[in-house]
């Protein structure tokens, strides 16, 4: 005769429920933080962290809701308060110094699709993505990497929904143009003439 | 919907944040107007490449055992 299974603990519970609901997006986490703080030892840290006081606050947390978004809010209050100060980031663009303009008016005779994009590799596109100034990148990773809403976004950054979709403008524009210059520096693409 | 109008709401319609009222005004101009139809296809190709590349990148495995270490004493 088969002994009765043990009934679960609260512990073991609580611990089933962490690891369905938060541990499932902690490649979410790192990439939010590794853009965040601009280098993997910080963003380690972050995590590490962020998943701490997640599962020390568990409680508060409703399941089944937003637990992406409910992490992001720690992770991003987080670095606000603890490491933004003291975090060495790779420089970034001064955006009042770029010149916006639509990069598909400069592509739409050559390569109207967009292909040349796809010439360039991973790394790239990040280290244009750290070149974004802060309220830009993280509003963009935000939206185009981990593809949160326009809501969640204003609730993680605590600010109107406008602003998210002002910033979202501006820092898809600033980004498409990083990598439409270095598309044109490496021969990617023929820079439209005048 | 002039092009003027569909531009303004572009994003906001591939992000699929518009009204239904306001995404079905946008659809029907994109199928009617060849020149913002091919700046959305441009736009939703860009989308698509830095997400993918951007998600190439996930936790280390070394940050992840040490997170379980310190949550479950692993």
């Amino acid at each position: 005769m088969a002994a009765p299974t043990p009934a679960p603990t609260p512990v073991d519970a609580k611990r089933e429920s962490f690891e369905r609901e938060a541990l499932v997006h902690l490649d979410a986490l790192y990439r939010v933080a590794r853009r965040l703080t601009g280098n993997s030892a910080d963003a380690d840290d972050l995590v590490q962290e962020t998943i701490l006081k997640a599962y020390r606050a568990w409680d508060q947390y409703e399941q089944g809701t937003n637990a992406k978004g409910w992490l992001l809010t720690i992770l991003r209050n987080a670095f606000i308060n603890e490491y933004r100060r003291r975090v060495r980031h790779p420089e970034t663009v001064d955006i009042d110094a770029i010149e916006p303009f639509a990069v598909f008016d400069q592509v739409q005779d050559d390569d109207p699709q967009g292909k040349f994009f796809d010439r360039i590799v991973d790394d790239e596109v990040l280290r244009a993505v750290d070149q974004l100034p802060e309220s830009f990148r993280e509003t963009v990773v935000l939206s185009d990497v981990e593809g949160m809403s326009y809501q969640d976004i204003a609730k993680i950054l605590g600010v109107p929904v406008g602003t998210v979709k002002s910033r979202l403008f501006r820092g898809r524009q600033l980004l498409q143009k990083q990598l439409y210059d270095y598309a044109v520096t490496n021969g990617y693409i023929r820079r439209k003439d005048g | 919907m002039k092009c003027r109008d569909c531009l303004e709401h572009l994003y906001e319609f591939l992000d699929r944040e518009l009204t239904p009222t306001l995404e079905q005004e946008v659809r029907e101009h994109l199928e009617g107007c060849e020149p913002c139809a091919d700046l959305a296809d441009f736009e939703t190709f860009y989308l698509k490449f830095v997400q993918a590349r951007c998600r190439a990148q996930g936790a280390p495995p070394a940050l992840r055992r040490r997170i379980l270490h310190e949550l479950f004493d692993e």
